[in-house]
């Protein structure tokens, strides 16, 4: 790895902005990253580490399944009755001092907050963490403002030093290494002479933001939970960056998406158990913040909440697709997916990759955009086994693959489409035994030729070529079962 | 559209989109069959609380009701630092003399910012995980208070210790405004997945775990059965 030490290195292998709307689809985009060893090995890396710990805190814990069931179960309380709890949510944020605002896309969510951030005459906010402001573009609309984006979250500085994109829900630089840190802090911080080890780069970014954290005087936040019974909101957190933000500047202004709701507080003690075993493998991640409203004399006197549906709420009408809301951010289908750890995330050309991004972005769509993305996976299943919400993401995964096969198979574009064409020309075969028996049989003359002896066809010719490219097909037998019936009953004595 | 043109759609949408899911399970009846309640004793869960915060790396001694302003006055000395802030009501015995002390009468972030260390209370601890909760009260001190200074030193009864955090949420009662759950000091692993203690929150957390569950049964405490730890 030390030979990238030096020089200028490029950590970014697909578009620089994380947008399904301008994305390559996932296999054109993924091409160039297979050939990037030094990410590939970076992303190997960190997964192997992550799923390693995550498996030995969860073999640990003897109830593991009834909390994943009692999770799944209160995640699918909350969203059929997902209308009473926001509103529940709203009365008691609004009764402790907060303002609640409510966005049906990503540019009306952009619009408030920017108009709020106006109104704190902001030069610059200081972020933590959310991959939800990334989701609706947030901060090169920031930018265009003329308000500077400050990211505190140790990965998020990097990417952001970097010029790069996240690639991971939790671990969003993973695809970074040292030497690629201190190449970016260096440059950027103006350190000339820092050292590559973790030590002296974490040391860099604590003195780097330091005063920010104390002179900024708004900050942006996701949510990792909204209570609804108290109106409170939830950040959980390794570094301390979330609860400085949260605490010292003068407002604060929180986005999260209307799944995020829970009914009680006390059903965090469901979720804070699942959560950072899957997420870091840890029993407990360092800070959990939980705040209600305003509090007088503690933290931030200004606070709003901005609920984005985005999409979300169209998600929520499908009975099959419905489960995909349960997500809590945790990452752990990331790290399990055999696709995911070979192409990292910004194949998927959205802030969300892996499993759940293969399932939740084409939705965010209406998959009008990233239609490739339900294909981004080998149905494995090893995304569901490790759900702490128990998503059938495969389940999900084949009801999307269908709609958007229904979507294209209707455009005008792929009348002449070789694979449709195919499908229709099959279509009328399968429906008739006769014409069934004749294409058996006319099969088996065209491709004697390409079979070899061991049975097997591992080229074609022309169109064919495209299946025997990367997998090979088994040749037709010499005798279906009806001839050999026939021939068997006949030969009876 | 109007702010609450969005309000009203948004919430038609999911009315519209939930409209089927009237007959599923109601609140109160939904699967909760994980472990609530802890089976070890007393002795076990604190050798457990001591073994995660010390995974941690965060310091951990105990001591009796009678010794604690002694133990305090000790740590402080330890930590070779000498200005502490403190919350507005902790126990006047607990500010050991020999050290300057701000009392948090409404600090500003830059007075706080420049003290070495802080003392508190915690509400409870959670022994499973090595979590310290803090309510926030006047004795755990505002959020700001156990954020900047670098160096946090936190005194725990023994009977504020539980071992899941269920049994947290069960002693919990009403739901706090404010809560932060502490496990270790201030980590990141977003280099390589190496762990690096202390990024922005403090680096340093040391305990003082006060055997106040001794009390009743001082013959126990004599035999030095819990001494282990």
């Amino acid at each position: 790895m030390s030979g990238a030490a030096g020089g200028s290195i490029a950590t970014r292998s697909s578009d620089p902005v994380l947008d399904p709307v301008r994305a390559l689809p996932f296999p054109e985009a993924a091409l160039p990253i297979l050939h990037n060893t030094q990410l590939r090995t970076n992303v190997a890396h960190a997964t192997d580490i992550i799923q390693a710990k995550r498996a030995r805190l969860v073999q640990e814990k003897s109830d593991w399944q009834a909390l994943r069931t009692a999770a799944a179960a209160i995640r699918d309380n909350v969203l059929q009755n997902l209308g009473d709890y926001l509103e529940q949510f709203e009365t008691n944020c609004i009764a402790a001092g907060g303002f609640v605002h409510w966005a049906t896309d990503a540019d009306e969510a952009r619009r408030i907050i920017l108009d709020l951030l106006r109104d704190e005459n902001a030069s610059e906010v200081i972020k933590i963490k959310t991959m939800t402001s990334a989701e609706i573009q947030l901060n090169p609309a920031l930018e265009a403002a003329g308000i500077h984006p400050v990211e505190t979250d140790l990965a998020e500085l990097i990417l952001q030093l970097g010029d790069d994109e996240p690639s991971h829900i939790v671990v969003p630089a993973l695809h970074v290494n040292r030497f690629q840190v201190r190449e970016i802090f260096a440059r950027r911080m103006g350190l000339p002479n820092l050292a590559d080890d973790p030590q002296a780069l974490t040391a860099a970014a604590r003195a780097h933001l330091r005063k920010k954290f104390l002179s900024v005087p708004a900050a942006i936040s996701g949510a990792n939970f909204l209570i609804a019974e108290t109106g409170s909101v939830s950040i959980v957190e390794s570094e301390g960056n979330g609860r400085m933000c949260l605490t010292l500047p003068r407002t604060l202004i929180t986005l999260a998406g209307i799944e995020k709701v829970l009914p009680r507080y006390r059903d965090l003690e469901v979720m804070l158990q699942i959560l950072a075993r899957s997420a870091t493998g840890e029993r407990m991640n360092p800070y959990t913040s939980l705040w209600t409203g305003v509090v007088p004399n503690d933290g931030p006197q200004r606070f709003h909440v901005v609920l984005l549906d985005n999409g979300r709420s169209s998600i929520l009408a499908r009975p099959v697709e419905r489960q995909t809301l349960r997500c809590i951010r945790c990452a752990a289908c990331q790290n399990a997916c055999p696709v995911y750890r070979q192409t990292g995330g910004h194949a998927y050309g959205s802030v969300y990759g892996g499993p759940i991004g293969a399932i939740l972005t084409p939705q965010l769509m209406h998959l009008e955009h990233a239609q490739s993305l339900p294909y981004a996976s080998s149905l494995c299943g090893a995304c569901y086994e490790v759900c702490p919400v128990k998503i059938n993401i495969p389940e999900v995964l084949i009801e999307l693959r269908a709609q958007v096969t229904d979507i294209e198979r209707k455009q005008a574009t792929r009348v002449f489409d070789p694979m449709y064409l195919g499908m229709r020309v099959a279509n009328t075969i399968f429906s008739s035994a006769g014409l069934f028996h004749l294409a058996q049989r006319l099969g088996r003359i065209a491709l004697a030729p390409f079979t070899r002896k061991d049975g097997w066809i591992h080229s074609l010719p022309s169109l064919g070529s495209r299946w025997t490219v990367s997998r090979d097909l088994r040749g037709l037998s010499k005798q279906t079962f009806r001839d050999w019936w026939s021939v068997r009953q006949k030969e009876k004595p | 559209m109007s702010a609450t043109g969005s309000r009203q759609s948004i919430l038609a949408r999911i009315r519209s989109a939930t409209a089927d899911s009237a007959s599923t399970t109601p609140y109160a009846s939904l699967p909760r069959n994980y472990t609530h309640s802890g089976s070890q004793p007393t002795a076990a869960v604190l050798h457990l609380l001591a073994e995660r915060l010390r995974e941690y790396d965060a310091d951990l001694i105990e001591c009796s009701p009678a010794d604690l302003a002694a133990c305090i006055a000790d740590r402080l000395a330890a930590s070779g630092r000498h200005k502490f802030v403190a919350p507005t009501d902790l126990p006047a015995a607990w500010l050991a003399p020999g050290f300057d002390w701000l009392i948090d009468h409404n600090l500003t972030h830059h007075q706080i910012e420049l003290c070495d260390g802080v003392l508190t209370a915690a509400f409870a601890a959670i022994a499973d995980s090595g979590t310290i909760v803090l309510h926030h009260s006047s004795t755990e001190g505002r959020r700001v208070l156990t954020l900047l200074p670098d160096w946090h030193l936190c005194i725990l009864r023994a009977t504020q210790v539980v071992e899941t955090l269920p049994e947290y949420f069960s002693r919990c009662g009403h739901p706090p405004a404010l809560v932060t759950f502490i496990s270790g000091p201030s980590a990141t692993a977003d280099i390589e997945m190496t762990r690096i203690k202390g990024v922005h929150g403090p680096r340093f957390l040391n305990v003082i775990l006060v055997r106040d569950d001794l009390q009743s049964v001082p013959h126990h405490y004599e035999a030095g059965s819990h001494e282990q730890l």
